[in-house]
């Protein structure tokens, strides 16, 4: 009998519809891969299975027992561990505490200290000397390192003894020897008859320890596959369907421009060592997976983030880099977070389209009617309608508040825009609109960089794009290279066949 | 370093201390008092001190708990004012008897239990904002404080009174009292529940997800700040003999002041209970020391904030090293 039977789950969360006919079967003693690209739902189905996210349909059936776990704990008292992405980490206490943590061993009434590091103690020892200096029974988790966390949370998990194990990105801050130890583990809980399922970036990873490969897309389960018999090409192939077999955008930017923004060696704690360089006229996009540091590097060239590394514009050096020092000299940023960086929600209109301007220009007084006035042609160019300039921000939809944005800089004369997944949660037309109006802009000479979490918009809009991973610049594809498979490949790193 | 660790020897956990600092500073205050007013060294001045210092000691080990888990509780003064005018006013219409003092005890922990669950179901439950809601129900425990009792006034029976400052042959009862709070505490401190506090307000997402059960945890370190507070509020009237509806609102924030001079953050996961005990004696001594110190009344709170000021920033300072 089957472990874990999930069937034709369906969830939406607000109107996303996040998974829509997704199913998974994982049988005892099985290590089950889960691949697909970013926002296709994987995460979502596990936590749907582990009770941290309600399904709104579709059947779930685990060693034995039928339907959806309402809490967390509830699954985990079934059997269910899950290592978490994020990590479910308590920072202050020790690495043996979280061990323990919801089951400590008690004696007469008190949690038992002594059985609690023997017990850590144990579980560590399997990862040897891997675990690097530092990594003890009694050290404060917030003094560990990334890939240390990671060895704590998978010992998190073999301490209590589930029947089902899901290891979300369990391996992306290990190194080679800490992965091996890591399959090690993996292998010996197969023959201990656990169901384990592998999410995981690296196909070379999926290959290694995998039984069956199941790739999702777009919400949906496309295919299960036995790993024996299966080669590379076909799970890309399915990851990436036919929806993406061609490239919209198949002319090269109309005229090479001068360098306007040259990037060398740009580091900071996501990046590692950035260089390219951007022309008049240009949208480079950025892509590869979620967080590989597409934002870091936007947000570096802004001077939002400290990096190492040169940043010149226009063959003028930028120093001492901050958002005001950026904006003096002519770069603008959007971001796709609009809650958080850039937006004030209660404030009126106009004064959101304003604040750039206003700290660009030393003016001491500010005058609204002959800013109205220069904003007018802009406005009317994004398309943007409101009631006026003095309603609050809050009163617009998300796709108008990012034209609102967008204005804001346009009013500023920017030689470099910098977009950070602008078309976050906004509806299909606006963003048809915003990608109308980055197009025009690069025709008028500003050089766009381009972060979206689509593939298909860098697709359909870049010029040229860098695909990002771990930090780095993994590839430049341009031109005839600029393919939906080739963005796949880089991403996922798999080497050509 | 807010705390001193040691390596572990094999298969034993170390030995953190989370209060080696708190311990310092008041160490440093006591020694200050001790050379200010030479009597201090004796049971008779020590045991009188501890009996003042004993209604904040109190309160600060209710408010560890909230804080622990990532809360706070500003309503904690407001609780001892209600339960302290409660508490007298019940003593005197039930005539004044020792059946009566016992009802009146009975029903003034109940009633710091009962504020304290309302506390934690606004907030744990309803997920209300700890800070805005417990400044408000702080609002309705003072008001109907003022409302049973709207001047200071009232008497209890001197069996009462006598009976707190009285002891178990030459040991104060204040002092047992203290020593009973010190070892619950450390008692506590080894219990399962206080580990997963530690961890609710370490990383609460993290805690849910580990199968902690959040909500109920948090709703039962509130109701521990009520009782507490409740029990401060019946050693204030054991040393005062009556009621003030306005006595308790300044033990809002000195508690708080407490937990955070004994090593606690105020983001919670972090600190422990001895250190706000710890805390709560050197705030004490501070008084003290402005006292012994023959300053003249009008600098007196000036000089107690700068050294109060002073305490804080010795510890970060000295945490951040």
């Amino acid at each position: 009998m089957s472990l874990l039977v999930a069937e034709n789950i369906r969830k939406a969360f607000g109107s996303t519809l996040a998974l829509d006919g997704a199913s998974l079967t994982v049988e005892p003693g099985q290590v089950h891969g889960l691949i697909g690209s970013n926002g296709c739902g994987k995460s979502t189905l596990c936590k749907i299975a582990a009770g941290s996210v309600g399904a709104d349909e579709g059947r779930l059936r685990f060693d034995g027992r039928e339907g959806f776990f309402g809490t967390p704990a509830a699954a985990a008292a079934a059997g269910i561990a899950v290592f978490y992405q994020e990590l479910s980490l308590i920072p202050d206490l020790d690495v043996a505490e979280n061990i323990a943590l919801g089951h400590e061993p008690r004696r007469r009434g008190m949690v038992d200290g002594a059985a609690i590091h023997r017990e850590g103690a144990r579980l560590l020892a399997r990862f040897g000397s891997a675990g690097g200096k530092g990594l003890t029974p009694g050290a404060l988790v917030r003094d560990l390192s990334a890939d240390q966390r990671q060895i704590a949370e998978i010992c998190k998990i073999l301490a209590r003894a589930p029947k089902l194990v899901i290891f979300d990105e369990a391996t992306s801050s290990l190194d080679g020897d800490q992965v091996q130890i890591f399959f090690e583990i993996v292998r010996a809980l197969r023959e201990a008859g656990t169901g384990i399922i592998f999410i995981s970036h690296r196909m070379d990873e999926l290959f290694a320890i995998c039984d069956r490969i199941t790739v999702m897309r777009d919400g949906r389960t496309e295919a299960t596959l036995p790993v024996a018999g299966t080669d590379r090409e076909a799970v890309l192939t399915l990851m990436v369907g036919s929806a993406l077999a061609t490239r919209h955008r198949d002319e090269a930017p109309p005229r090479p421009g001068a360098p306007v923004l040259e990037v060398a060696g740009l580091s900071n704690a996501v990046l590692r060592d950035v260089s390219f360089t951007l022309h008049e006229g240009e949208i480079l996009g950025l892509g590869g997976l979620h967080g590989q540091g597409q934002s870091a590097v936007l947000r570096a060239i802004f001077g939002a983030d400290p990096a190492t590394g040169s940043v010149r514009l226009g063959g003028t050096s930028q120093d001492r880099r901050s958002p005001a020092a950026a904006i003096r000299a002519g770069l603008g940023y959007v971001s796709g977070d609009r809650g958080v960086n850039g937006v004030f929600l209660d404030r009126p209109i106009l004064e959101n389209m304003a604040i750039a301007s206003l700290s660009k220009s030393r003016a001491a007084v500010f005058r609204p009617r002959a800013f109205v006035e220069r904003v007018g042609e802009i406005v009317a160019r994004l398309n943007l309608r409101f009631a006026g300039y003095d309603f609050p921000l809050r009163t617009l939809s998300g796709g108008n508040q990012q034209k609102v944005v967008i204005a804001r800089w346009l009013a500023t004369g920017p030689r470099v825009l910098l977009l950070d997944d602008p078309t976050k949660g906004i509806d299909v037309e606006a963003k048809a609109d915003l990608y109308a109006i980055i197009d025009e802009l690069a025709a008028e000479g500003v050089a766009i960089l381009l972060h979206s979490s689509e593939d298909e918009e860098l697709l359909t809009t870049a010029h040229r794009v860098l695909v990002f991973g771990s930090g780095r610049i993994r590839a430049d594809l341009a031109g005839e290279a600029l393919t939906p498979t080739a963005l796949y490949r880089a991403a996922y790193e798999v080497s050509a066949a | 370093m807010t705390e001193a660790s040691a390596p572990a020897p094999e298969g034993r956990p170390p030995l953190r201390i989370r209060w080696a600092l708190a311990f310092v500073v008041f160490a440093v205050f006591f020694a200050v008092n001790a050379w200010l007013q030479p009597s201090l060294l004796t049971a008779r001045v020590l045991a009188s001190n501890l009996t003042s210092f004993l209604p904040l000691v109190l309160v600060a080990i209710g408010q560890t708990y909230v804080v622990l888990a990532g809360d706070i509780d500003l309503s904690a003064g407001a609780i001892i004012a209600l339960v302290n005018v409660s508490v007298v006013s019940l003593i005197e219409q039930a005539g004044g008897s020792g059946g009566a003092i016992a009802l009146g005890l009975a029903a003034g922990i109940a009633l710091g239990i009962l504020c304290g669950l309302l506390n934690g179901l606004l907030v744990a439950v309803l997920r209300l904002q700890a800070i805005v809601t417990t400044f408000a129900t702080s609002i309705v425990f003072g008001g109907i404080a003022l409302w049973i009792l709207p001047q200071a006034g009232g008497s209890v029976p001197q069996a009462y009174w006598r009976g707190y400052a009285g002891g178990l042959g030459p040991v104060k009862l204040t002092v047992i009292l203290f020593l009973v709070a010190l070892g619950t505490a450390i008692l506590c401190s080894r219990m399962r529940w206080y580990r997963h506090l530690l961890a609710i307000g370490g990383n609460r997402l993290g805690a849910f997800q580990s199968g902690l059960a959040v909500t109920r945890q948090r709703v039962i370190s509130y109701v521990l700040c009520g009782l507490f507070a409740a029990l401060a509020a019946l050693c204030l009237v054991g040393e005062t003999a009556s009621a003030d509806p306005l006595l308790g609102p300044s033990f809002t924030l000195t508690s708080i002041s407490a937990v955070v001079l004994g090593g606690t953050a105020l983001a919670g996961g972090r600190g422990g209970v001895i250190g706000s005990i710890l805390g709560a004696l050197t705030l004490g001594l501070i008084n003290n020391i402005v006292f012994f110190a023959k300053l003249p009344y009008v600098t007196q709170d000036l000089v107690k904030g700068l050294i109060i000021l002073a305490a804080l920033a010795g510890g970060i300072l000295g945490a951040r090293r």
